[in-house]
């Protein structure tokens, strides 16, 4: 008897097993991983920066995190899905739980503890992964939960402890990462304030730039992005269309300040935008299966980054755009699902991306803008008062969360005292542990090379600066006064000229209103006023007020109080009103005057 | 436009070898179905004598396309035999007395394009020509139209790994073949006839350049060597560069399979109903893969035996059809029909089981009828939206299933997802 098996589907197979994408995965990621262990630990310990323990930290970082996803999926395999045997092994082995704490190890700052990194790992596998059913069915990328875990719980804590940079670079490169330095200057500067404190844009492009242990090198994720997609494991649309529209939208910012090419190469290898590209934003479970679908998720992935970089506090912006856009899975498959059969489903879709690309791309270039060459943008002096020798200015800086207030004195040219009036940093603690201030003091003729605090470069960075601008300040102004409040504000009601013959006097009058200055001829006549003509008014609503005849209302009031303001054009009404009063006010205190 | 990917041929088991003829059945099996339409008139009685293409039963409804005995002998019995699609299907069988009588001796003619458009259309529907490409759809009712035919397209792609059969029918019958595409383009008065054949079949091109030379009006077309490159669909707008809503005859294109032409050459020729064809045996579990010439109603494990039999007989799968399209039967009774181009041997190895969906989207890049079906397959618990995504377009080619990574049968899901969005 013959026996023949019966089963649905195709008799032949191709050799693609998820197996095998896996596989291809993890060989385009060992470059990056031999790189981060590099950068971090291998070449701090040659230059004497770090211990044995800190040249092999980045690769037990990495391993203790894939450990942990691994275990916490092979205790779900035990627990909640009875696995027994060999299964116990081979369950976490086919759920790829390997994968979110490989990831995880690599887009954390590498100065996060190993508590705070199993913490977050557990977080990736537990609320990323095992929440949603497991591996196939999760929503957002579990890694980057767990990196937004990590952030925002443990994120000061980890910076006070030098956050993303490595031993060598916290005892050299005195800054921060790429983009919170720019974020100092809302994202524009020229090539100096930008690039050149970290060599040149080939830094940037080879990762020798402080950032996460793994993702800093472009070059390397761009060969992963060639290789993978030429082993046709990735979607590589998404990571095309991502960077393209974040290269073409800060190419449009630069380009309204003349800022040249590299301003937008700059903003594509910063940040880990190639590794979140590349390595996250194509996350087969979490990023859509269309290809329509594929190119819009990577459009407004683009989007949104340039918008949080720019317009948020989130100097970042890959991981949460990226968060952001796994919502929208689902209706950009159904868009890219219809679009199959009829493109012109997907016109609307596509409009909205160009639209908020040029427009965007417009609007921050024009809103955002370069700090004028050697002015701090950041920098204001609020009063400076002299006293013989003695100068003391209040200026502020901004810092890393808001503006830092201080006063300054100089004596003969050279700083007595600085006194932090307000601050609001995170890490101030360490500027204070630091003595920071007096050493500000101390080497105030050498600032330029002073080095900052690290764990609070930021910080110590502002300080310095507003040291240096203010050293500047008198050297270029010397002992020429500053007011305070009064001389900057203009006042709101002015009298530009006054013309008295018998019993008439005639006022030339402004006064501050709702669309600019309003101009008026005030006549009195015998004490009393007479007439009242607007000579210039950039007010909208200038013409509801005169229609109402609010003019002859306020000229044949008894009490200015009593007369109400114009429905529609409350504020101009108000100022008109306040106008009179105050000339009013004029006439009756100098009556006698010329 | 994705017209399809590139997969392993397997066509060297068969397309090297000489073929076959298997016509020595002691019985056959005449299923009483046209198309999966079972709705038959049954002519024959249990003891009548039916000759060589006697009309034994006749379709009823709209197309009524008679059923051929395809030997002489007694009727002697119904029985229900396998049919390709998995079904058990009512036969008439018929004891072969071996002696080919035909009721009527009919000359064969020195010319083809005698016949006028009507009665070639006459002609072809009691000659009981269907297409043997796979469908089964009566021939007759394509050329049966009001509208101008501009081109005949005629299909020799056989885009589906291990099939030769329509190859090493035209690279024995190539003169045939020609002749009988030139009478049609006359007697239809179709201005061309273009011969699809796949561009690595470069024997089969070479053969068929050496004649076309004479035939001014017959074009060979080389076509991409991907799957499914033979649906209608695709080969139009790879040949034509058109598209169409419900059929070919919209923008003036009859589509034949090159089996199908030979069959209407037989019809011309020998006015000699559909009684044969040639069906490819093959896969790695058979001794002696090889095309043959088989009589319709014919078991196909006759004809397996006739080759030497499997090489063994555990952890087989037996498929009627390609390894694509075709359905594994649980036996080897199935029947030899005109719809039946391959019978498939493959060893059984150990299937992997399917893991989970990762989602990566190859089932979507890889369908030729533009469907999402891993999203079909996640609409499945949402029967109202299924509609939008339109599954009843799916070909069930199998290339959803073939590319999978995580080995889910996707095509099933999706048949599933046309069934309930054709009942809803």
């Amino acid at each position: 008897m013959k026996e023949f098996h019966v089963s649905k589907g195709t008799h032949i197979r191709s050799n693609n097993k998820t197996s095998r994408m896996m596989f291809h995965l993890l060989i385009a990621l060992i470059p990056i991983i031999v790189f981060a262990w590099y950068k971090n630990g291998l070449q701090p310990f040659l230059n004497g920066d770090a211990t044995f323990y800190g040249m092999i930290l980045p690769l037990l970082f990495v391993g203790v995190s894939t450990l942990t996803t691994f275990l916490v999926e092979l205790l779900y395999g035990v627990l909640f899905k009875k696995k027994r045997g060999m299964d116990i092994l081979k369950y976490p082995i086919e759920t790829y739980s390997f994968f979110p704490g490989l990831f995880l190890g690599l887009i954390l700052p590498i100065n996060t503890s190993f508590p705070i990194l199993i913490l977050g790992a557990m977080f990736a596998t537990i609320v990323g992964k095992l929440v949603f059913g497991g591996f196939g069915h999760n929503i957002f990328n579990p890694a980057l939960l767990g990196r937004l875990f990590v952030i925002a719980t443990y994120g000061i804590v980890i910076g006070e402890i030098g956050g993303y940079l490595n031993p060598s670079e916290l005892d050299a490169v005195t800054t921060a990462t790429p983009l919170t330095n720019a974020s100092l200057v809302n994202g524009i500067g020229t090539y100096q304030t930008l690039v050149e404190p970290y060599g040149s844009l080939w830094n940037f492009f080879f990762g020798t730039i402080p950032g996460a242990v793994g993702e800093t090198s472009a070059f390397l994720c761009i060969l992963a992005f060639l290789y993978l997609s030429f082993q046709r494991v990735i979607k590589w649309k998404i990571p095309v269309v991502y960077v393209l529209t974040v290269f073409f939208m800060t190419f449009l910012i630069g380009n309204y300040h003349d800022l040249g090419i590299w301003y937008p190469l700059f903003e594509i290898l910063s940040g880990g935008l190639m590794f979140g590209a590349v390595f996250m934003a194509t996350d087969p479970v979490t990023s859509p299966t269309t290809p329509v679908g594929q190119i819009l998720y990577g459009l407004f992935l683009g989007i949104l980054t340039v918008v949080f970089r720019y317009l948020t506090p989130l100097p970042e912006g890959v991981l949460t755009s990226i968060l952001t856009m796994n919502l929208f899975v689902f209706i950009l498959d159904r868009i890219g699902s219809k679009a199959r059969f009829n493109f012109v489903k997907s016109v609307i879709p596509f409009l909205i991306a160009w639209v908020l690309i040029l427009g965007l791309g417009v609007w921050i270039g024009s809103s955002h803008s370069l700090p004028e060459e050697g002015t701090d943008p950041n920098y204001t002096i609020e009063s400076k008062q002299v006293d013989g020798d003695t100068v003391t200015y209040i200026v502020t800086e901004k810092g890393y969360v808001g503006p830092i207030r201080a006063q300054i004195i100089l004596e003969h040219g050279t700083i007595r005292s600085i006194e932090v009036l307000s601050q609001s940093e995170s890490f101030y603690s360490r500027i204070e542990s630091a003595d920071y201030i007096d050493r500000l003091i101390e080497n105030q003729n050498n600032l330029e090379e002073y080095d900052t605090v690290s764990g609070a470069t930021v910080t110590s960075t502002a300080l310095k600066k507003m040291v240096i601008n203010t050293l500047n300040d008198y050297r270029v102004n010397g002992k020429e006064e500053v007011e305070g409040e009064e001389e900057t504000v203009e006042p709101d009601f002015e009298v530009l000229e006054k013309a008295s013959s018998g019993t008439t006097t005639t006022y030339i009058v402004t006064q501050k209103s709702f669309g600019g200055k309003t101009r008026a001829e005030i006549v009195f006549e015998e004490g009393q006023v007479s007439s009242i003509e607007i000579l210039e008014a950039p007010d909208t609503y200038q013409n509801t007020v005169i229609d109402a005849d609010y003019l002859e209302e306020l000229i044949n009031a008894s009490d200015l109080n009593d007369v109400d303001a114009v429905s529609g054009a409350t504020i101009t009404s108000g100022a008109w009103k306040e106008m009179l009063a105050s000339t009013i006010e004029d006439y009756e205190g100098g009556a006698d005057e010329e | 436009m994705m017209i399809g990917i590139k997969i392993p041929g397997m066509k060297k088991l068969t397309n090297t070898k000489k073929n076959g003829i298997y016509n020595k059945p002691k019985y056959v099996y005449i299923p009483l179905i046209s198309q999966n339409d079972t709705n038959i008139t049954i002519i024959a009685k249990k003891g009548d004598y039916v000759y060589k293409g006697s009309v034994i039963g006749k379709r009823k409804g709209n197309l009524r396309i008679p059923i051929h005995s395809s030997v002489s002998g007694t009727v002697v019995g119904f029985e229900e035999r396998p049919y390709l699609n998995g079904s058990i299907v009512k036969c008439v069988k018929i004891e072969n007395d071996f002696k080919e009588k035909e009721e009527v001796k009919k000359e064969s003619h020195k010319t083809l394009n005698h016949y006028t458009k009507k009665q070639f259309i006459n002609l072809i529907k009691e000659c009981g020509i269907v297409g043997l490409g796979g469908a089964g759809f009566p021939t007759y009712v394509k050329y049966d139209t009001d509208k101008p035919i501009k081109t005949l397209l005629i299909n020799a792609v056989e885009c589906e790994p291990y099939i030769t059969a329509d190859y090493a029918l035209m690279m024995e019958k190539c003169e045939e073949i020609l002749e009988a595409i030139d009478a049609i383009l006359e007697i239809c008065h179709i201005d061309e006839g273009i011969i699809a054949v796949k561009k690595n079949n470069t024997s089969l091109i070479k053969l068929i350049n050496s004649f076309i030379g004479t035939y001014l009006k017959i074009k060979l077309v080389e076509v991409p060597n991907q799957y499914p490159m033979g649906w209608e669909r695709n080969l139009i707008k790879q040949v034509k560069h058109v598209t169409y809503q419900n059929l070919p005859i919209e923008k003036g294109i009859v589509v034949n399979n090159v089996s199908t032409i030979y069959a209407i050459y037989e019809a011309l020729k020998y006015e000699r109903p559909l009684t044969e064809r040639v069906v490819t045996f093959t896969g790695e579990m058979l001794k002696e893969p090889k095309n043959v010439l088989v009589k319709l109603g014919t078991p196909a494990h006759e004809v397996i035996e006739s080759l030497g039999g499997y090489k063994r007989n555990k952890n087989i799968r037996f498929v009627a059809g390609g390894p694509m399209m075709g359905v594994a039967e649980p036996n080897d009774d199935l029947i030899v029909t005109s719809n039946l181009n391959c019978v498939l041997v493959l060893k059984e190895g150990k299937e992997s089981l399917p893991s989970e969906c990762l989602r990566c989207g190859k089932c979507v890049s890889v369908c030729p009828a533009k469907l999402s079906p891993v999203l079909i397959k996640d609409y499945l618990k949402k029967p109202e939206r299924l509609k939008e995504l339109e599954p009843n377009r799916c070909i069930e080619c199998g290339l959803c299933t073939y590319i999978c990574p995580s080995k889910i049968l996707v095509r099933e899901f999706v048949k599933e997802a046309k069934k309930k969005s054709r009942e809803g």
